[in-house]
């Protein structure tokens, strides 16, 4: 599973850290989810999406096998 | 991720410790080893000191042990639980084979064995329901 978390979290000039508190997640949490260790919950990748104003099918895509 | 944190929930893990620990230097007591269990019981105080301490700081070991983790800390609970869970299922069945090879009782490790056989069942019996 790729991800553009980093690239939108940087887009609206936000640290790992901020947008943890945002989403009430760590930041060692974002981090492993923009690094490809953690895949987040539903629930999570919806708040990421509404945080980003976007989709969770433009945030995270299937890798092709 | 700033949070404030419940008192009692940081407490939690340090709570258990310090209890766990206490009665297990109670029973060194009463079998008569006093110095041994006075030692424990030390031993027992700064370790519950020490994680009450940690699970105030930051990072996902403070978290999991604050009981204050997001979905990523409580998976690696589950996760280590999970592993710790089946070392010492391996433990309970290499014991209970030995002692029963030794002794023809399996002993304690057979009820080990079995309350933990029972929770599992018990416990996707309960789960499956619910998921």
């Amino acid at each position: 599973m790729r991800n553009r978390v980093r690239e939108l979290r940087e887009n609206i000039g936000l640290s790992q850290g901020e947008l943890g508190e945002r989403l009430g997640v760590s930041r060692q949490t974002i981090n492993s989810i923009e690094n490809g260790r953690y895949l987040p919950s539903l629930p999570l990748a919806l708040n990421l999406a509404q945080c980003f104003a976007t989709s969770v099918e433009e945030i995270f895509t299937q890798e092709e096998t | 991720m700033k949070t404030t944190q419940h008192p009692v929930r940081r407490a939690l893990s340090a709570i258990v410790l310090a209890t766990g620990g206490f009665a297990l230097s109670i029973a060194i007591w009463a079998s008569g080893s006093h110095g041994f269990a006075l030692g424990a019981l030390g031993f027992y105080a700064v370790a519950s000191i020490v994680v009450f301490l940690w699970a105030g700081g930051r990072g996902d070991i403070a978290a999991i042990l604050g009981t204050n983790g997001d979905e990523r800390q409580r998976s690696l609970d589950r996760d280590a639980t999970a592993i710790t869970g089946l070392a010492v299922t391996l433990v309970a069945l290499v014991g209970a084979i030995v002692a029963t090879a030794r002794t023809g009782n399996p002993g304690a490790f057979g009820v080990i064995c079995f309350v933990g056989g029972a929770t599992y069942v018990g416990a996707l019996t309960v789960l499956r329901r619910r998921r």
